[in-house]
């Protein structure tokens, strides 16, 4: 008994109770290692070998990141992506930033609502929502009709494919994760440094731009870093709304792994993409911690 | 308050101006798509032209029906397996202090923070490696979904069981009831929120997902985002705005359903945004 009720307290562990962990554990880690570690690990070391269509053939080798990086194509591609990642962070906080404020600020007893229905698109998959905006935007859709009816313009305007319009899809998309880290650092901030602002004569505007804004710069990084990594990793928006001359590292591994059979180009890419978005989330991780620290 | 808006606060209207279009920005493709399934033309003219229930007559076709059964079946499976897999992890890692703990934790985030696209084909590789293309189907759906989902059930399960006081459960052993009891009676109910939230962010993420599916599907056995996906390679119908909406209500009702019982969303803001 006495035994059981130190495991329950996480202190003084006897002999049977260091086993409970790894009774609780064991399943799940080696589910994790065998068909998550093993694979990851499996498609890092494939672009670094040498191999002919789906099969390894031996040999170290940097040639895979070489094509990858020299080709115009696939190298134009990857380009391509850190763009529209760029566009997709700077739309999402455009966006998310006054409706985070907004949130945070309003007394409206439609609060509550308010912002469940801000994230509501989280729980639509990003098919869905990237498919509205195909409806909207082409040929014969939404807008073209619009304006075809409204005579602002004579011939149907081609909207699609673009990656203009794959930056407004994903911005769409990940719109959610930027309101949400902007919140919780619009949440963390001390109202008693705006009251003061504003009580020696600071109007709104200004308290905002010298206060408020500079406090609430790594909840903005943080928004921009992730909506950042999941836009490059994002395959179902640039390939509805863009086309083969807007090929981003998604669709270009989905094309190098499916259509081609290419794998270890494919690997490359793959792993590329990985690091790229683990990069950018760890950055975010940080300007996460520091908000912590400067508190 | 900062300050209570007032009737001429043109900062604050100015806000609100803009907050209103940015919903607009955020509902409009849904509510567009939703005004074309309805539609009585065949193109996705706007506005509507006549009403029709065509669409939607097509949409329940089993040619739709059938990945959408097959999505729902894969998002139970998910969600119930990655919840009963992920409840003693999370209770180990919560409760227990052991050597590698860090590294399990780590472990747990990583189908969360490496792309989901690069985690299916590194299994697509790595199941063909082994000779196992034949598992390519439904199995190595529920393999690939159990192993991105259950970072989510990990998640909010741990969440609830961190905000629950170890004292409840000392004091049930201390009036005598056995380690199981404590388990059944004490610690899983008050957790419960956490085990049921689990259940449908899982299931909602499983259900709505095309980066790995992608990779891992094959015809007969694919996913209804994948089958929209296919489809839309061949362009556009109106049947394909009724399924869509289709496969947007039905996490919309599920999280709904929950949320009178749980609080689920406290899940999701981190329990921070309510109270701001």
């Amino acid at each position: 008994m006495s035994n059981d009720q130190a495991s329950f307290a996480g202190t003084g562990p006897s002999i049977a109770a260091r086993f409970v962990p790894l009774a609780l554990v064991g399943l799940p880690t080696v589910f994790l290692l065998a068909f998550f570690v093993f694979p990851t690990a499996y498609l890092l070391s494939a672009s670094f070998l040498a191999s002919d269509g789906m099969e390894l053939t031996g040999g170290l080798t940097l040639d895979n990141y070489r094509i990858v990086l020299g080709h115009r194509v696939y190298a134009g591609a990857i380009l391509r992506t850190f763009v529209v990642g760029m566009g997709v962070g700077a739309l999402v906080i455009a966006a998310s930033y006054p409706l985070a404020y907004f949130l945070t600020r309003t007394t409206s007893r439609w609060k509550g609502t308010l912002i469940a229905l801000s994230l509501s698109p989280l729980l639509a998959s990003v098919i869905v929502r990237t498919y509205g905006w195909y409806v909207i935007l082409n040929r014969e859709g939404a807008l073209n009709s619009l304006l075809l009816n409204t005579g602002l313009a004579a011939a149907p305007v081609q909207f699609l494919p673009s990656t203009g319009a794959i930056i407004i899809g994903l911005a769409h998309a990940l719109l959610p994760y930027g309101v949400l880290s902007i919140m919780s650092s619009l949440n963390t901030l001390n109202p008693n440094l705006e009251r003061a602002a504003m009580s020696l004569g600071a109007n709104r505007f200004r308290t905002f731009l010298a206060v408020t804004l500079p406090l609430t710069l790594p909840g903005v990084a943080g928004g921009f870093l992730i909506a950042f990594s999941l836009a490059i990793s994002a395959y179902a928006t640039p390939a509805i709304l863009g086309g083969p001359a807007t090929e981003t590292m998604a669709t270009l591994i989905r094309n190098l792994m499916v259509v081609q059979l290419d794998w270890a180009l494919g690997s490359a890419t793959g792993a590329i993409l990985l690091v790229s978005a683990l990069g950018l989330l760890l950055l975010a991780t940080a300007f996460n911690n520091r908000r912590g620290a400067s508190r | 308050m900062i300050s209570t808006p007032h009737a001429r606060d043109y900062p604050w209207l100015g806000l609100k101006i803009a907050v209103v279009l940015i919903y607009l920005f955020v509902l409009g493709p849904i509510l567009i798509t939703a005004a074309v399934s309805f539609n009585g033309s065949e193109r996705s003219v706007f506005p509507p032209q006549g009403f029709t229930l065509h669409w939607w007559a097509q949409a329940f076709d089993e040619r739709w029906m059938d990945p959408l059964q097959f999505s729902l079946k894969l998002g139970a499976i998910t969600a119930l397996v990655s919840t009963a897999v992920g409840m003693p992890l999370a209770f180990a890692l919560v409760r227990h202090e052991f050597p590698g703990r860090r590294l399990i934790e780590l472990l747990c985030v990583g189908p969360l923070i490496l792309p989901t696209l690069v985690t299916g084909i590194a299994l697509l590789q790595f199941l063909h490696v082994l000779a196992l293309d034949a598992v390519v189907g439904f199995r190595a759906l529920l393999i690939g979904h159990i192993v991105i989902c259950l970072p989510f059930s990990v998640r909010t399960i741990a969440i609830s069981l961190k905000a629950m006081p170890p004292s409840i459960e000392l004091a049930a052993a201390s009036l005598g009831a056995k380690p199981w009891q404590v388990l059944c009676e004490v610690t899983l109910p008050v957790a419960s929120a956490g085990v049921f939230a689990g259940i449908a962010f899982a299931f909602v993420h499983s259900f709505t997902d095309v980066n790995l599916s992608l990779f891992i599907a094959r015809p007969g056995e694919r996913p209804v985002t994948v089958a929209i996906l296919n489809f839309l390679e061949f362009g556009f119908a109106p049947t394909l705005a009724a399924v869509s909406i289709l496969t947007l209500v039905i996490p919309l009702i599920l999280v709904a359903v929950l949320e009178r019982f749980v609080r689920i969303g406290d899940f999701l803001y981190g329990g921070n945004a309510r109270n701001g």
